[in-house]
């Protein structure tokens, strides 16, 4: 019996139903989603999760911020809901109707169904864009845009558990069905915790201590005295001089010298000092902007002074300083904000929403820094290393302070002797030859025939300007006019060689070579902008040109009225010009506001093609900028703000790579939407509000909450399950097992063999390379083998050029430092066999450590292996590995009992023993687990 | 719910334990004898697999995109820009403005490196005729290569965008004026793979006494894989660096040793299941099988003298015409990419060295006849057909003379040129005796058929099967190309 009462209920239901589908899906009405039951609408889309990946995959190339086809743009909301050329609007929230892109993915005719000459998207991306539609086509931030909030940390009761680390990692681990691993034996996890920590095996001191220290803080008790170790500052500077680019050298064609090694050290340092993450990044982005600036916060900005400097003839200064503030801007952005900014300096980001001029407004923090590509690298700053030296600097420093006024006390001066900034620069002016301009290279000229100027000199009433300049007669003067040849005279310079004669042997003559000297010139105290022309006057026909490197304007010393006056000018003088030995580093340093540059966006990123001018700033998406100073301290500020979304996360993932060789972002360069998305999302944001709020940037502190992890206590062999399900190791459900990186494939080898240098800090060394590395043109540089202990200093030190680097070094994936690297990838080729093998210094290594295995009386071949395989690798030899080591042993003696004349020239000694041990270390050495960390 | 969660974990955790367990005792140490510090080091290892898998390949092969007509490249690099207008761009109307002031229109908006002010005309410092069945003009500095230019393909309208030498090779080598990009070697065996497991895939040989202006930055592999770098090969001191045993040490027992080192090697992946391992294995057996087959090759002294005499070859030396043959012999044995570079063309003038009516002639000679005999060499052993070489600088030279600081000098010379400037190609799949372009009357600017740097690479890639649009390596943040946004296939030079 069918109820006609329930017929009516199915039928009226129906009839509802039908009516809300209808209005859901015909009737061309805005934003019925606010009116329509959710359930209605179906399971909820969410944009970063569900439609995001389709639009960057198959949209974004034709609708994003390089193209924007029909005028439609899928980078920002407000764009995306613009109406586009066609007069219709793509999407429009709550009605699929009205929603041409809906029309335009299900399009029957080739020619109009985007995306176009592609496969279409499937049934189940359209039904998500329509489903996302219809609920209202929420916009969402890109999640790493969002500031983290502190997670739940997941509950989880398992004894293998170490920290809150392991309740996420546990966490997911179960959700994958994964189980993990044991904690690694005693011996495999102190090797692996001492390299990751200090860069360097433990000794076998400390393995014998942590082996017999039962106690239950045994391992934190390692941890604690690794993190102290001075070692533990160079293995992390070294990871962090890949991102500063640090070189010894210039980069470009002629790839000369360049001495920034204070920088290194002060990293060093920085790290054993364990300075807090916010305050290591302030006085390397903006040390120099501190009130109280020390000489160790310039040194710091050297980070952003290891861009290149080309000095290759004919080259064009300001494109090279472009390029370098264009560095700093990219660089920047990917070591501290994950950010691949390189993208908007031609166009706004193709993937994430920003801008083409954010770019600039960036590239304004740094545009405005002293240097200028000048082969002097200037402004770097000087120490001076003698007492005399040392002494006419304290005598400065203390008549300013006593006789100067405000602002022209001590401070004023010794910068000004010891960072001489603003220089004006050869190429600021122009030389006048046969009517044309022609603009100053390294140097420019002034003769009986060419005048020079430079244009809108500000003058604020300096009364002293100093120049470096080489003159080649003493003939005439050259006059300093106001805006023309024969404008008000400002100074006059009584023109003087300054020569040496030396006894050519070649020529078999004595020869004349004209010097530079900084000379310094009263002038007549002007205030305003003008052209400052430069003109020799004196009797015609003279064979005779000053050449110009720069000039500066100051302010006299102060007291000129008291009676030892001229001693204390004089002693400024000798500063200027003096030759002896001082050390200089590269630094940051402004320009006075005076001398500031105007930035501007560059036209489709070339520097040839200045467009708007535009004010520092950062992009919208990010928290905003308005509270900070306009300057590179305000952005420095910005990132450490609670509400940046970057910065901690970034440095957390950084430190996390070091330790798995896996980011929980594994594109640490990118944590846009085009990055990978983070592994453990939770965690990463734990982490990084662990890191800013409870240990305040503390590094060692939050290296010790990641080693004192079960996760990271692992052992790492490979499951049978884990293999199939994460060869990767994405969820962790083993520990690391990584190869060395460059530095410590080198630093361990010299470590158990017992040649490594404990020296710390200094210039770079130069260890035994081949010969014929090194053939640069233009340049003389030479690799001059460092003697005694410094051939054997950690890698760090070495000599890093740029065009030329270190062979096994770079063998073993190091970078050459051109450009900043936030990740190496670690290969494993037969390259890198050959130098551990064949590389002198791997042999030199190989025969320290058979000297070491000799120096224990032992003849018994089992003993003499064990021991040598003990020193290596830090634990006793399984059976089977000792019968192979013993084959080979058996091999080597043969060979060396058949050829006796080898042994000698193995090790340099009649010691057939001591010939075959070292052939026995080079095998340990190169061995799988050597060259791993497990 | 939760007690059954407990019970499972637990369950796990002392599973775990127990294997953890077993491995500790059965791995351990035979002891140390009495040596006190060893025999506390003992020996833990935990390990649960034993999977046997195979040794993987040294570099994976990948299919191109269609069908290539060139397998193989030698790319000869004349670093420094040697002079169109003194080798292949004849140019009578030149001679005729010799010593004339160059025109305002010439220099308007220009950038050079050392020309100032206004510099004078140089008329064409060598004499051109027409060679080969083709007639195609080429100066009496290359008399050897005239005997081959029904082989070549010459291109004599390429252009650039950069005016220094370090910027405009690596421009030209890796697409982008700026260091850390890879190298056209390094993209092509990124795609295509090595054909020989002896020898690395992209091997590079240098000549004239220095490096390129760009360093080795020229035959980097950027953000590709390291492996992908191109090697260098060194005529003094090892041919490759470390290939030689320590002095002490023979073939034999370097054998031994790595046959040891693979055995251990081979326990450690029993233990660990990490498949780096077995590369490792596999990367040591082809480290020694390097040794071995890298003198072999780089050794040519049993050359028949033919050869010798052919290339102008001289065993021991360091000198192009080595480099040419050696480059033969590298392509022999299935070297994927050969780039040779030679240093010495810069010939501003400032020299008698550098002077193009005395310099560039003693320059020209040896590499004139090496050059040919490559390209005969390779045809008589019919490997041109499927070897594409390249020759050509990273720029051209201009119409004016140099006038370096504003002053004349006594020797002829000319400044760098980005608007014109020539690149030949033979084999490979390329048109014989063929000229593609015209310049104008003095050779400044071309007028017909202009080739970008970035349109000769997407040729050389497309001779190799590789659409250069789609042969991308996601990297920073994007997809990156060796044609960076532009470049087309010259269609035109394809046979």
């Amino acid at each position: 019996m069918i109820n006609q009462k329930n017929v009516l209920i199915v039928l009226s239901s129906a009839f509802i139903l039908g009516l809300i589908w209808w209005v859901v899906r015909v009737v061309p009405l805005e934003n019925k989603h606010k009116f329509i039951p959710q359930v209605m609408l179906g399971e909820r889309v969410d944009f970063n999760r569900d439609i995001r990946p389709i639009i960057n995959n198959k949209c974004i190339a034709c609708h994003g911020g390089v193209k924007r086809s029909g005028g439609f743009s899928l980078l920002f909301e407000e764009e995306a809901l613009e109406v586009n050329e066609s007069g219709e609007r793509a999407i429009v929230p709550g009605n699929i109707k009205k929603s041409e892109l809906i029309q335009r993915i299900t399009h029957t005719d080739p020619e109009y169904r985007m995306p176009l000459e592609e496969e279409p998207l499937s049934d189940e991306e359209v039904a998500l864009f329509s489903r996302w539609i219809n609920q209202g086509a929420q916009w969402k931030d890109h999640w790493a845009y969002k500031a983290p909030e502190k997670p739940e940390v997941p509950e989880i009761d398992f004894k293998w558990v170490g920290n809150e680390i392991d309740h996420f990692i546990k966490a997911k681990l179960e959700e994958k069905q994964l189980s993990p691993n044991p904690i690694s034996d005693k011996q495999s996890l102190l090797r692996r915790l001492s390299l990751d920590i200090t860069g360097l095996p433990p000794s076998l001191e400390e393995m014998q201590d942590f082996l017999n220290d039962s106690s239950d803080n045994a391992y934190e008790k390692a941890v604690d005295s690794l993190l102290a170790s001075p070692a533990y500052g160079e293995r992390w500077a070294a990871m962090w001089m890949d991102l500063a680019r640090y070189a010894d050298s210039k980069g470009y064609e002629a790839d000369r010298p360049r001495e920034i090694w204070k920088y290194r050290d002060w990293l060093i340092n920085a790290f054993n000092e364990n300075i807090p993450y916010d305050q290591f990044v302030k006085a390397q982005l903006a040390g120099d902007l501190k009130s109280d600036a020390t000489d160790q916060d310039f040194i710091a900005t050297a980070f952003h002074r290891n861009t290149m400097n080309n000095d290759e003839g004919g080259t064009d200064n300001e494109e090279f300083r472009v390029a370098a503030v264009l560095d700093r801007v990219n660089a920047t952005w990917t070591v501290l904000q994950g950010t691949t900014m390189e993208c908007v300096q031609c166009h706004s980001h193709p993937y994430d929403p920003i801008r083409h001029e954010d770019y600039f407004r960036s590239m304004a923090f740094f545009n405005q820094s002293a240097d200028a590509d000048v082969p002097s690298e200037s402004p770097v700053l000087i120490t001076y290393k003698e007492d005399e030296d040392l002494e006419k600097l304290a005598q400065i420093k203390n008549w300013a302070n006593e006789n100067g006024d405000e602002g022209r006390k001590g401070k004023y001066y010794t910068q000004l002797l010891r960072l001489g900034v603003p220089k004006l620069y050869a190429h600021y002016f122009y030389q006048m030859d046969k009517g044309l301009p022609i603009q100053g290279t390294a140097t420019f000229k002034v003769n009986e025939k060419v005048y020079a100027f430079t244009k809108a000199l500000s003058f604020e009433g300096e009364d002293r300007l100093v120049f470096k300049a080489r003159t080649n007669g003493d003939e005439g003067k050259i006059t300093f006019r106001l805006d023309s040849i024969n404008g008000a005279e400002i100074g006059t310079w009584k023109v003087k060689a300054r020569f040496k004669k030396e006894f050519d042997e070649e020529e078999n003559k004595e020869v004349t070579y004209y010097l530079n000297e900084v000379i310094t010139l009263p002038i007549k105290p002007i205030k305003g902008k003008h052209d400052l022309y430069l003109v020799w006057e004196g009797k015609e026909e003279v064979e005779q040109t000053s050449t110009f490197e720069w000039l500066m304007l100051h302010h006299a010393l102060p007291g000129g009225d008291k009676e030892n006056y001229p001693e204390i000018e004089q002693a400024m003088y000798a500063l200027f010009n003096s030759e002896k030995e001082k050390e200089t580093t590269p630094v940051m340093v402004d320009l006075p506001a005076n001398h500031q540059r105007i930035s501007r966006v560059f036209e489709k990123g070339s520097w040839m093609v200045p467009g708007e001018e535009v004010d520092v700033g950062v992009p919208e998406i990010w928290n905003p900028f308005d509270k900070y100073e306009e300057n590179r301290m305000g952005l420095a500020q910005w990132m450490f703000s609670e509400e940046n979304p970057l910065t901690a996360r970034v440095m957390v993932n950084r430190i996390w790579e070091q330790f798995f060789g896996r980011g929980i972002v594994s594109s640490l360069e990118d944590f846009g939407s085009q990055g990978f998305a983070p592994t453990h999302p939770e965690l990463l944001d734990w982490l990084a509000i662990k890191f800013r709020e409870d240990l305040k940037w503390d590094m060692k502190k939050l290296m010790k909450e990641i080693v004192m992890s079960a996760t990271y206590r692992q052992s790492s062999h490979y499951t049978q399950e884990a293999k199939e399900k994460d060869p990767l190791n994405e969820w962790l459900a083993r520990g690391p097992r990584l190869r060395l990186n460059a530095e410590q494939v080198r630093d361990q080898s010299l470590a158990v063999s017992g040649l490594l240098s404990k020296k710390m800090l200094g210039k770079s060394v130069m260890p035994e390379q081949p010969e014929g590395i090194w053939q640069v043109v233009y340049s003389g540089t030479k690799w001059e083998t460092s003697k005694g202990d410094d051939k054997y200093r950690r890698a760090l030190y070495t000599f890093w050029r740029r065009t030329s680097p270190y062979p096994s070094i770079i063998s073993f994936d190091a970078p050459s430092r051109e450009f900043c690297l936030p990740k190496r990838i670690a290969t494993n080729t037969p390259l890198q066999a050959l130098v551990t093998l064949n590389d002198p210094v791997y042999l030199d290594a190989a025969i320290a450590l058979g000297r070491r295995v000799l120096k224990n009386e032992s003849a018994d071949v089992n003993t003499q292996l064990s021991l040598l395989y003990s020193l290596a690798m830090l634990r006793g030899i399984s059976e089977e590995k000792l019968e192979d080591l013993k084959d080979v042993y058996h091999q080597t003696q043969t060979y060396f009992e058949n050829s006796p004349e080898e042994i000698c020239k193995l090790t340099g000694e009649e010691d057939k023993e001591l010939a075959v041990l070292t052939v026995m270390a080079n095998v340990v050495m190169n061995l799988d687990e050597f060259l791993m960390k497990s | 719910m939760s007690k059954r969660i407990d019970l499972t974990s637990e369950y796990q955790y002392r599973e775990l334990q127990s294997r953890t367990r077993r491995h500790f005792i059965k791995q351990c140490t035979t002891g140390l004898g009495g040596i006190a510090l060893g025999s506390l080091l003992g020996c833990g290892r935990s390990n649960s697999t034993n999977t046997q898998a195979d040794i993987e390949a040294f570099v994976r092969k990948q299919v191109p995109h269609f069908a290539p007509s060139a397998k193989r490249i030698i790319y000869l690099h004349m670093a420094g820009a040697p002079s169109q207008l003194e080798l292949f761009d004849y140019k009578p109307e030149l001679a005729k403005l010799d010593g004339k002031d160059c025109p305002q229109s010439l220099l308007e908006g220009k950038k050079f490196a050392f020309i100032q002010g206004v510099p004078k005309m140089l008329g064409p410092q060598a004499e051109f005729s027409p060679r080969g069945n083709s007639g195609m003009m080429v100066s009496d500095n290359l008399p050897h290569f005239s005997s081959i230019v029904d082989d070549v393909t010459l291109i004599k309208t390429m252009h650039t965008d950069q005016f220094n030498h370090a910027p405009a090779q690596l421009l030209l080598q890796t697409g982008s004026p700026r260091l850390g990009r890879p190298s056209m070697g390094s993209w092509v065996t990124y795609g295509l793979g090595s054909e020989n497991e002896d020898l690395p895939g992209f091997m590079v040989l240098v000549s004239g006494g220095n490096t390129p202006d760009a360093g080795k930055s020229v035959w980097g592999s950027g953000f590709l894989p390291s492996v992908y770098q191109g090697v260098q090969c060194r005529s003094e001191g090892d041919p490759v660096l470390y290939v030689s045993n320590p002095s002490g040490i023979d073939g034999n027992l370097r054998k031994q040793t790595i046959d040891a080192i693979n055995q251990i090697n081979e326990k450690e992946y029993k233990e660990f299941g990490d498949p780096e391992t077995l590369t490792r294995i596999s990367q040591y057996e082809m480290a020694y099988r390097m040794q071995t087959s890298v003198p072999e090759v780089m050794d040519i002294k049993d050359e028949p003298e033919y050869i010798h005499e052919m290339y102008g070859t001289e065993p021991g030396k360091t000198s192009f015409a080595n480099n040419c043959l050696l480059a033969r012999r590298l392509i022999e044995k299935g070297v994927r990419f050969v780039q040779l570079f030679d240093w010495g063309w810069d010939m501003h003038g400032v020299a008698e060295r550098e002077a193009l009516d005395t310099g560039l002639p003693i320059k020209c000679k040896p590499i004139d006849k090496a050059m040919t005999a490559l390209v005969k060499d390779l045809k008589q052993r019919g490997l041109l057909d499927d070897t594409l070489v390249v020759w050509g600088g990273e720029f051209g030279r201009t119409p004016m003379q140099e006038n370096r600081g504003g002053k004349e000098w006594p020797f002829k010379g000319r400044d760098h040129h980005t608007e014109a400037f020539p690149v030949w190609m033979a084999g490979g799949g390329v048109k014989g005796g063929f000229t593609l372009g015209e310049t104008d009357e003095i050779g400044y600017y071309g007028i017909q058929d202009k080739v970008h740097v970035h349109d000769l690479q997407a040729t050389i890639l497309h001779l190799m099967g590789m659409d250069h649009e789609k042969f991308t390596y996601f990297a920073q943040g994007r997809d990156f190309r060796l044609t960076d946004v532009s470049g087309k296939v010259v269609s035109k030079v394809i046979a």
